[in-house]
C-alpha cells in the first residue's frame, strides 16, 4: 500500500498559488491512492451525500486504523488522499479527539472543499471518526 | 433593431470580472442568467425612491410602491401575451408556482385518476406531482419522450379520460431539447385535463405566448430571464386559478376573518399570502423591459449559433458524447466516458469557464440517457463566439489532462 505522507502532501499543496495548480496537484495526488476492487465498492462502503461516488473501508490492527478510499472522480480521489494522510495510523480514540475538518483546512484546498462538496467531505470525516 | 452580443455585454457589469485569474466565461445560463444594469438600477431605485409595503395604502410611498408593483403585473402579463380573464400570481419562482398548482388541485384528484408528466422534466415538475399522487392515490404517469423530444404515436393512450392533469416542460433544462408542446397540449385538452407548462427554460430565449399555447397554467422564474432571484410567476386562466386551494394563508389574501371563518380575497391576491417580494417584482418588470428592447428573434438565432458552433466543434471527437440536439437549442450537454464530469468541471473552473456538471435535477432523465451526470454549457445573449471557442479549447485540454489512465 502506498504510504501517504501528510507533511509532503501539505508542503506540495502549499506551493499551489492558483486554482489550476491545485487542480493539477490533486490529479497527481489521486494517483497515490490505491484503488478499491469492485468487490469492495459495495453499497455499505459508500459514503452518502457526496456528489461523486465515494467508498471508504476501515481496517484496525493493534488498535491502529488504516483507511482505504476510492471515488469515481479524480479530484475527489486527490482529496481522499489528503484525508487519508491525516487519518491513517491513528487509533480510534485519537481520531475522535482530532479536529479533522480544521486540519484539512491547512491544506490550502478551500475552494475545493466549499459548497456541495463540503457536505460529502464532512460525511467522510464523520465516518472516519465513527 | 439589430442584435450584437458585444454591445449587449457592456450592459452586464459582472461579465468583466476575472475568475481564478482568467477572464470569466459564464456558460451556466440555464441555471441562472446574469443581470443587466437596468435591472440592478430598478432595484436600487425602488429602495431609494419608493420602498413601502404594498396595498396597505394610506401614504405617499405606499401608493408609489403599489403602483409600480401592479404595473409590473401588467408588464409580465404583456410579456406572456396573457389573454383577458387570466391572472399573473407572484411566486418565488417556477418551483413554488408548480407546488401551488399541485397543492391547489388536490381536492379534485381521486384515487385512480392520472397525473401525466413527460420523461424530460426537472424535479420541480416531477416531485410535486409524485407527492400529490401519493397523497391522493392517483397514478403518476410519465409520457416517454425521446432525447430528441419526440413523441411516438403509440403513446397516445397516455392521454385518456382518467388524465386529470398534464404538466410538461417547454424545454428540457438538462439537454436543451424542446418538447412537442402543441400536440401534447391538444391531446390533454381533448381529454379535459388541466394543463401546466413549465416555462423556466423558455422565457430567456423564446417569445412566450400563453394565448397561443392555451394552457391553463404557465410557470417561470425571473432569475433565468435576466431578472432577480426569488421572484417568478404563475400565470393562469381565471377559471383554473379560481379552483386552486391557496398554498399559504394569512395576510392580504383574505377579505374578512373571524375566529370561526375566513373569507378569501379575490384573484390574484387570494393566492399571494404575506408581504410579497416587491423589489423582485419590480426587478422582473425591468427584465421584461430589457428583453422587449432587444430583437428577440436575432438574439435567439445568436444563442443557437453559439450552441451549434460548440456542437460542430465537438461532434466528431470520439471521446465526447453529446446529448443535446444539433439544432434549435441554446444548450450543449455532453459527457466524456471514463472521465467524471466533476473533474472536467474542475478544470474548466480553474480556467475561468463556468458550466454545470451534474444530473441537472433530472435523475430519471439521466437514467434514460444512461449516464449519472452531464456537463452542460448553456448560452445567453451576452455570450460571444470567442467564449464558445474557449469552452471547446479548455474542454479538450481537460480531456488531455484527465484522460491518461
Ligand atoms: C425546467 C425547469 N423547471 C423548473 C426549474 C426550477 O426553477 P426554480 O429553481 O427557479 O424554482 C428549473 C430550474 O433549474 C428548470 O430548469
Amino acid at each position: 500500500m502506498t504510504e501517504l505522507n501528510r507533511d509532503a502532501i501539505q508542503a506540495q499543496l502549499q506551493t499551489c498559488t492558483s486554482k489550476e495548480a491545485t487542480f493539477k496537484e490533486l490529479v497527481s495526488l489521486s494517483k497515490q491512492l490505491d484503488r478499491l476492487t469492485d468487490a469492495e465498492k459495495i453499497e455499505e462502503n459508500k459514503v452518502k451525500g457526496c456528489e461523486s461516488a465515494v467508498w471508504l473501508i476501515e481496517r484496525q490492527e493493534n488498535g491502529v486504523c488504516t483507511f482505504q478510499a476510492d471515488s469515481d472522480a479524480k479530484l475527489m480521489r486527490g482529496v481522499l488522499a489528503v484525508i487519508l494522510s491525516l487519518a491513517n495510523g491513528h487509533s480510534k480514540a485519537e481520531l475522535q479527539a482530532m479536529d479533522l475538518a480544521a486540519e484539512l483546512n491547512e491544506f490550502n484546498l478551500s475552494s475545493y472543499l466549499t459548497s456541495s462538496r463540503t457536505n460529502g467531505i464532512l460525511g467522510i470525516l464523520k465516518r472516519i471518526k465513527s | 433593431m439589430s442584435f450584437d452580443a458585444n454591445t449587449i455585454r457592456d450592459e452586464f457589469p459582472i461579465l468583466s470580472m476575472e475568475a481564478n485569474e482568467h477572464p470569466l466565461v459564464y456558460l451556466d445560463n440555464a441555471a441562472t442568467t446574469q443581470k443587466p444594469q437596468v435591472v440592478l438600477d430598478a432595484l436600487i431605485s425602488y429602495y431609494t425612491t419608493s420602498n413601502a409595503n404594498v396595498h396597505r395604502g394610506a401614504h405617499y410611498l405606499s401608493d408609489r410602491a403599489t403602483a409600480q408593483f401592479e404595473h409590473a403585473r401588467d408588464r409580465v402579463a404583456q410579456f406572456l401575451n396573457a389573454p383577458e380573464n387570466s391572472y399573473v400570481i407572484w411566486t418565488k419562482g417556477t418551483t413554488e408556482a408548480i407546488n401551488q398548482v399541485a397543492h391547489g388541485l388536490e381536492w379534485c384528484i381521486a384515487p385512480d385518476d392520472e397525473i401525466l408528466i413527460t420523461s424530460l422534466e426537472h424535479h420541480a415538475n416531477l416531485v410535486p406531482w409524485q407527492q400529490l399522487a401519493f397523497r391522493t392515490g392517483a397514478r403518476l404517469r410519465v409520457l416517454p419522450l425521446t432525447s430528441k423530444g419526440e413523441w411516438e404515436p403509440e403513446y397516445a393512450h397516455y392521454f385518456n379520460e382518467r388524465t386529470r392533469i398534464f404538466a410538461c416542460t417547454q424545454i428540457s433544462n438538462a439537454i436543451g431539447v424542446k418538447t412537442p408542446l402543441k400536440d401534447m397540449l391538444a391531446a390533454a385538452k381533448a381529454v379535459g385535463a388541466f394543463t401546466l407548462v413549465d416555462g423556466a427554460q423558455a422565457v430567456a430565449h423564446y417569445e412566450v405566448d400563453v394565448t397561443e399555447l392555451d394552457c391553463d397554467f404557465y410557470a417561470f422564474s425571473g432569475h433565468k430571464m435576466y431578472g432577480p432571484t426569488g421572484i417568478g410567476a404563475l400565470y393562469g386562466k381565471a377559471h383554473a386559478l379560481d379552483v386552486l386551494t391557496p398554498l399559504q394563508t394569512g395576510g392580504e389574501m383574505v377579505s374578512h376573518v373571524t375566529y370561526n371563518s375566513t373569507e378569501f380575497n379575490t384573484l390574484p391576491y387570494r393566492l399571494e399570502a404575506g408581504t410579497p417580494n416587491i423589489e423582485g417584482v419590480i426587478g422582473l418588470s425591468a427584465a421584461c423591459d430589457f428583453l422587449a428592447c432587444q430583437d428577440r428573434e436575432d438574439m435567439l438565432i445568436w444563442e443557437q449559433k453559439l450552441a451549434r458552433y460548440v456542437y460542430d466543434e465537438l461532434k466528431f471527437n470520439n471521446d465526447i458524447e453529446i446529448y443535446s440536439p444539433a439544432t434549435d437549442t441554446t444548450v450543449v450537454s455532453l459527457s466524456v466516458p471514463g472521465i467524471h464530469t466533476l473533474d472536467l468541471n474542475g478544470y474548466l473552473d480553474s480556467q475561468g469557464v463556468a458550466v454545470r456538471a451534474g444530473s441537472h435535477c433530472a435523475h430519471p432523465l439521466m437514467a434514460q440517457l444512461g449516464v449519472s451526470s452531464t456537463l452542460r454549457a448553456s448560452f445567453a445573449c451576452y455570450n460571444t463566439l470567442s467564449e464558445a471557442r474557449r469552452f471547446c479549447d479548455v474542454l479538450l485540454e481537460a480531456i488531455e489532462i484527465l484522460g491518461d489512465d
